[in-house]
């Protein structure tokens, strides 16, 4: 399989609801903020895979946040971790870091 | 399929091909069992930041102990960085299995056809020989298999043995800058796929570069295949 380098990460703010090409809950209550950079997204859904109760597939095979708690917080970040198209966003809740992707 | 989970594996073997290709063996430590799909692959930790890298299983399924993977060393990432300089007895963490890229339950499939480029035939060689030596699937299957050199194929003998064994399987590799006593196929892998017929119900399975994949899917789509027969791997 070929090796694709992860991007760095543009900033240390959790992209805006607004931005083109992000899914967004509005839901803040577990340890993590998750997005999906939905033009990221190949739909290879190792997400969904590893953490079912916070990310499904929709209609176009892009993945999306269910639940902000749907998981434990280190499984939802291994599932950040494991998305062969830094595709998913991790941010802190307490510290506002962002801790997926990093550089 | 199985839900995916964290195990610890062993490094037990390197065998370099070529100065591109590394495959890698490993025993499983923690849990000692594995259950998956042909075709599914597995999740690497490769830095303590937590950087992961996707490789798919190359090995039978019913080899459960243990998995096989094939890398191409050359890009010099995080994921080949770190495999390449892994030695025997090493211990890495994986998480797995993953991936839906599996052969489909779809018995108008009448013929497989898999369609590779450089290391995409990893998740191949682990359907190929589930198929023909576990399933004893009679079911026609051609691998059609792309290489830039004919000095970078790897795994050759083993298929033309497999060839030899299951008279439904045979293998082109497809090089496409040969050199001038190179007498198979040339070109990229449309170029070979352009010159033979195939069933009206065969099976698609894709795996390599998004150029392969891209050039290929639209080469199929021209000859009419649907599209829920041409199946490709998203990941790579």
């Amino acid at each position: 399989m070929q090796d694709q380098p992860l991007p760095p990460a543009d900033n240390q703010q959790p992209p805006s609801s607004n931005q083109p090409g992000t899914v967004m809950s509005t839901q803040q209550v577990g340890k993590y903020t998750i997005q999906v950079i939905n033009n990221k997204c190949i739909g290879a859904a190792s997400c969904v895979a590893i953490a079912p109760g916070t990310f499904k597939l929709n209609e176009q095979n892009i993945a999306e946040v269910i639940s902000q708690t749907g998981d434990a917080p280190d499984i939802q970040l291994l599932a950040g971790q494991s998305c062969p198209t830094a595709a998913i966003v991790i941010t802190d809740n307490e510290t506002g870091q962002q801790v997926w992707p990093i550089e | 399929m199985q839900p995916p989970q964290q195990y610890q594996a062993r490094l037990e073997e390197r065998i370099e091909h070529n100065p591109k290709y590394l495959e890698l063996h490993f025993e499983l430590a923690a849990p000692h069992q594995i259950q998956f799909e042909a075709g599914q692959y597995v999740s690497i930790k490769c830095s303590e930041q937590g950087h992961r890298r996707s490789y798919s299983i190359c090995n039978r399924p019913d080899i459960t102990h243990g998995f096989e993977l094939l890398v191409d060393v050359t890009p010099q990432g995080v994921g080949t960085k770190y495999l390449s300089e892994l030695q025997p007895g090493q211990e890495v963490h994986i998480l797995g299995p993953l991936g839906q890229f599996t052969i489909a339950n779809n018995p108008q499939e009448q013929q497989l056809v898999f369609i590779a480029t450089g290391s995409g035939i990893t998740p191949f060689k682990s359907m190929i020989l589930d198929l023909l030596q576990v399933k004893q699937d009679k079911r026609p299957m051609t691998l059609y298999w792309g290489m830039r050199h004919a000095e970078q194929l790897f795994w050759m003998d083993e298929w033309l043995e497999i060839q030899q064994s299951f008279p439904n399987f045979k293998l082109h590799p497809v090089i496409s800058r040969p050199m001038p006593e190179w007498t198979l196929c040339r070109g990229h892998v449309t170029d070979c796929l352009n010159v033979h017929q195939f069933h009206e119900n065969a099976g698609f399975y894709l795996c390599g570069n998004q150029a392969m994949i891209e050039e290929t899917t639209t080469f199929l789509q021209d000859k009419h295949v649907p599209p829920d027969r041409i199946h490709f791997e998203k990941f790579f």
